[in-house]
């Protein structure tokens, strides 16, 4: 069935979506899936773009678990931080040193935080009928599909910009030599001259994926195109 | 707020006007914010905006230009724009660098200026209200800062002055004068104020002149009495004192005598204090001796500023002393050389003939000497002039570097050749009579036959007053300074897309307004030199509107109270003093106040530029 599913894909998300709905009998996915996601035909500047950031205690999903969840909302080419989600995950395991570093979390700091079955269905109705922005998906997505296995049994789908995907496009359009390095968000942003973002929480990786988006997206089109509704999703999707 | 989203409030607590809002306020506007970017080239505000808002540069540089391109103000990280919320007419700019912005809804910003009555000035405030309190709060901030070194008058007196009643007998006055031990006491008439009787009263007009004992003080007493309130600041009532030449000063509260200040009180107090330099002055017995007295000068700037004395009284004190030891070197070649042959003037130009020096400056003068003057004084003169020329210049104030000094034969002249001179200049403005103008044109006389100069100057002004060919040519030359822009990033802000790293307070802020207040002195035939005084004149005279010389005034004294300051700091690290004022000396309000003093200063610029077009 899974096999089955990930060919369907073909025929686009919102199939994908409309399948899944059928086949889940867990409320929480019912009410993710039954909102369509937007159409790849439709303008970019309409859609509504949720840009995430998942925290986690190492790059494995089945072993690794989330620490934390940031998210803000994309509308109209503007951030809008009053729409700004950040949620600190329990979990039984303790993270490991080297991830609290770069997480600047601390234990008892995610003590203070609910559990992801408290948590995810907070991030799916955030998600549900949007587009989601994430820089490198793999890892999100990869999380995410996996808890929504775990906890509803059910596969998970939604339509995807990725702005390291965007950004090794661009470079490779223009034929530049470049290495995973400089794919990182940090150095993304560090050679546009985006401001350096000394937190490294969830929800600021979020805000500077976000922005990051904002940028390349006035690459790809004409500021004034964008506006005047002549540039699709379709564009950016991964 | 999303504890995470702290790193951006603290972003936009770091910038004026929102460092005055208190954390629990700041902690609200975050989530108010929208994120935008705006591609370089791309036009700003967007025209579209759906919703009114105020603006703050996250990252990134926006322009704006003028219908003539001309530049007219550039924004950086940390700069607002907030012409939607308040602005009938916003500007339109264009990002020049890849730019991301904060945008707040002008809703939010009204809420916010509501809730902080010091957050709402920066926006409600014309320019002129907001230089005032900028203006106002720099000498208080002064004043707060050095509260421990008593510098109001009311500090230093200690005790309650000792009164007698006007029929009291000399005798009796001495005898209480005695027990309470003080020099000097204040007499009362029906309780009123109405004379001061001291030691010195007592040996001089009684006993020296053989006056009865029993005579009542009153006969004796001192009755044009200089008073000072006990608000008046130290520094204030030393240049009262120093000025008329008195050693005790009643000090009044509310119109009621709290102390008397004598000399000896203040030199307790301060030991550099310009009564004190200028009395040593005149004892100065040689050149080595005047060197080391003026060895003070910084000092004493460095103690007057911190004394949060304004910059106007401050270039006076300065000014003054300038004069003592010009007098005195004047004397001392006297002493040396013999006594002049025909009378003269010595007079000083510049910064120091307007009040307005700071400490070792240049220095700049001219002799004007009287018409009996024949040509074999040259010689006496300018051994007399070169002896002080040089003097001057081992006391610190260097030769001018444009030789507009005494010493030099143009500018050591009879009457009659200056007269001719200052006829031929103003005639035809040559460029060089031009460019010396803030010197010529600015002459006050130190020593000498004063009157040399009144004439001269009384037909200069008769010659310029109303002279619209001549004050053309001299508005030209005013505008040749102009003020920068304002301040991008840490930079200075220049006309012509030009940074600078550093701000030349003298010359792009001062000047501007000596310059201008010159040409109105010298149309209106004012005889004033002091540009503060230039102003005021011109003022009553018409030239001026109020409102612009009010502004003139703020902006001279603020732009001047930084300069002080920068040089004060200088001074107190010992560095040599200059005018170079780095932006990043500058707080965000102070890089805002200098912007609407620069504003004012070109507002003034463009006035004159329309209603005197250039010949």
């Amino acid at each position: 069935m899974k096999l089955l599913n990930r060919f369907y894909y073909l025929f686009g998300k919102n199939f994908v979506r409309r399948r899944l709905l059928t086949q889940t009998s867990s409320s929480v996915m019912q009410h993710f899936l039954n909102q369509p996601f937007p159409d790849k035909k439709d303008f970019i500047n309409d859609v509504g773009i949720v840009s995430l950031d998942i925290e986690t205690t190492g790059l494995n999903p089945a072993k690794d678990k989330i620490v934390s969840i940031g998210l803000v909302e994309i509308k109209h080419s503007g951030i809008n931080l009053g729409s700004c989600w950040h949620q600190i995950i329990q979990t039984k395991k303790n993270i490991p040193q080297q991830s609290v570093v770069i997480h600047q979390i601390t234990d008892d700091q995610i003590k203070t935080g609910m559990s992801i079955k408290q948590a995810m269905p907070l991030l799916l109705a955030r998600l549900r009928g949007n587009v989601m922005l994430v820089h490198n998906a793999k890892v999100e997505l990869g999380f995410i599909r996996k808890t929504c296995q775990a906890l509803y049994a059910s596969d998970f789908v939604i339509p995807v910009i990725d702005t390291q995907v965007l950004a090794k496009r661009s470079l490779e359009r223009r034929n530049a030599a470049y290495n995973n390095h400089d794919l990182r968000l940090f150095n993304l942003r560090r050679s546009r001259n985006m401001p350096a973002y000394k937190a490294h929480n969830a929800l600021m990786d979020a805000i500077a994926t976000a922005e990051l988006f904002l940028a390349i997206l006035n690459d790809i089109a004409p500021h004034s195109d964008i506006e005047q509704n002549k540039v699709r999703l379709a564009e950016f999707l991964s | 707020m999303e504890i995470e989203l702290r790193e951006i409030r603290d972003f936009i607590k770091r910038y004026s006007p929102f460092d005055v809002l208190d954390d629990s306020v700041l902690d609200t506007l975050p989530k108010n914010l929208t994120i935008r970017y705006f591609r370089r080239g791309q036009a700003f505000p967007e025209s579209f905006a759906d919703k009114k808002s105020f603006y703050m540069i996250r990252s990134g540089a926006i322009e704006f230009r003028d219908q003539d391109a001309l530049l007219v103000d550039k924004l950086a990280e940390g700069d607002i724009y907030s012409q939607q919320c308040i602005a009938d007419m916003p500007e339109q700019g264009i990002s020049v660098e890849d730019t991301l912005v904060y945008l707040l809804p002008c809703e939010v910003l009204t809420q916010l200026r509501k809730k902080s009555a010091i957050f709402d000035r920066h926006f409600n405030r014309s320019i002129n209200e907001r230089l005032r309190d900028a203006v106002e709060l720099t000498h208080a901030k002064g004043m707060r800062d050095l509260s421990a070194m008593k510098l109001e008058v009311s500090g230093l007196t200690d005790r309650l002055p000792v009164v007698v009643d006007k029929a009291t007998s000399i005798q009796q006055a001495a005898k209480i004068m005695t027990t309470e031990k003080v020099s000097s006491i204040l007499v009362t008439t029906d309780n009123r104020l109405t004379g001061l009787l001291t030691d010195r009263d007592i040996r001089s007009r009684c006993v020296a002149q053989g006056v009865a004992l029993e005579t009542p003080v009153s006969s004796i007493m001192s009755t044009e009495l200089e008073t000072v309130a006990d608000s008046t600041l130290l520094s204030e009532a030393l240049l009262a004192m120093t000025r008329k030449q008195i050693q005790h000063l009643p000090v009044l509260k509310n119109n009621e005598p709290i102390g008397i200040l004598t000399t000896a009180d203040v030199v307790r107090h301060l030991s550099t204090s310009p009564a004190l330099i200028a009395t040593d002055i005149t004892k100065a017995n040689s050149l080595e001796a005047l060197k080391k007295i003026s060895m003070r000068l910084p000092e004493l700037q460095l103690q007057l500023s911190l004394s949060s004395a304004t910059a106007k009284h401050i270039g006076e004190v300065i000014s003054s002393i300038t004069d003592s030891i010009t007098c005195r070197l004047l004397e001392l070649a006297e002493a040396q050389y013999g006594a002049p042959p025909v009378g003269y003037v010595w007079a000083a130009g510049g910064s120091q003939a307007r009040n307005e020096q700071t400490s070792h400056s240049d220095q700049d003068s001219a002799l004007i000497i009287s018409n009996d003057f024949k040509p074999e004084h040259a010689a006496y003169f300018k051994t007399l002039t070169k002896f002080v020329s040089d003097g001057l210049n081992a006391c610190g104030y260097v030769y001018c570097p444009g030789n507009a000094m005494a010493t030099n034969p143009e500018w050591c002249q009879s009457l009659n050749v200056w007269q001719q001179t200052f006829a031929r200049w103003i005639n035809s403005p040559e460029p060089k009579a031009l460019m010396l103008s803030s010197i010529f044109f600015d002459l006050r006389p130190v020593y000498g036959h004063f009157s040399l100069l009144t004439e001269l100057q009384d037909a200069v002004l008769a010659r310029t007053k109303d002279n619209q060919l001549f004050i053309s040519h001299m508005v030209a030359n005013a505008l040749t300074h102009q003020p920068p822009l304002g301040f991008f990033r840490n930079f200075v802000l220049v006309q012509d897309d030009t940074h600078k790293n550093t701000l030349n307070l003298k010359q792009r802020g001062i000047i501007p307004i000596v310059d201008i207040a010159r040409v109105l002195a010298l149309k209106k035939g004012i005889h004033a030199t002091n540009t503060v005084e230039r102003l005021n004149a011109a003022f009553e005279n018409k030239a001026l509107s109020a409102e612009m010389h009010d502004n003139l005034l703020d902006a001279l004294e603020f732009i001047g109270s930084l300069r002080i300051r920068h040089q004060a700091e200088q001074i107190r690290t010992g560095v040599s003093v200059d005018n170079y004022v780095s932006p990043k000396e500058l707080s965000g309000l102070e890089k805002s106040h200098l912007k609407d003093s620069f504003s004012i200063i070109k507002t003034m610029q463009q006035f004159f530029e329309s209603r005197y077009p250039a010949a």
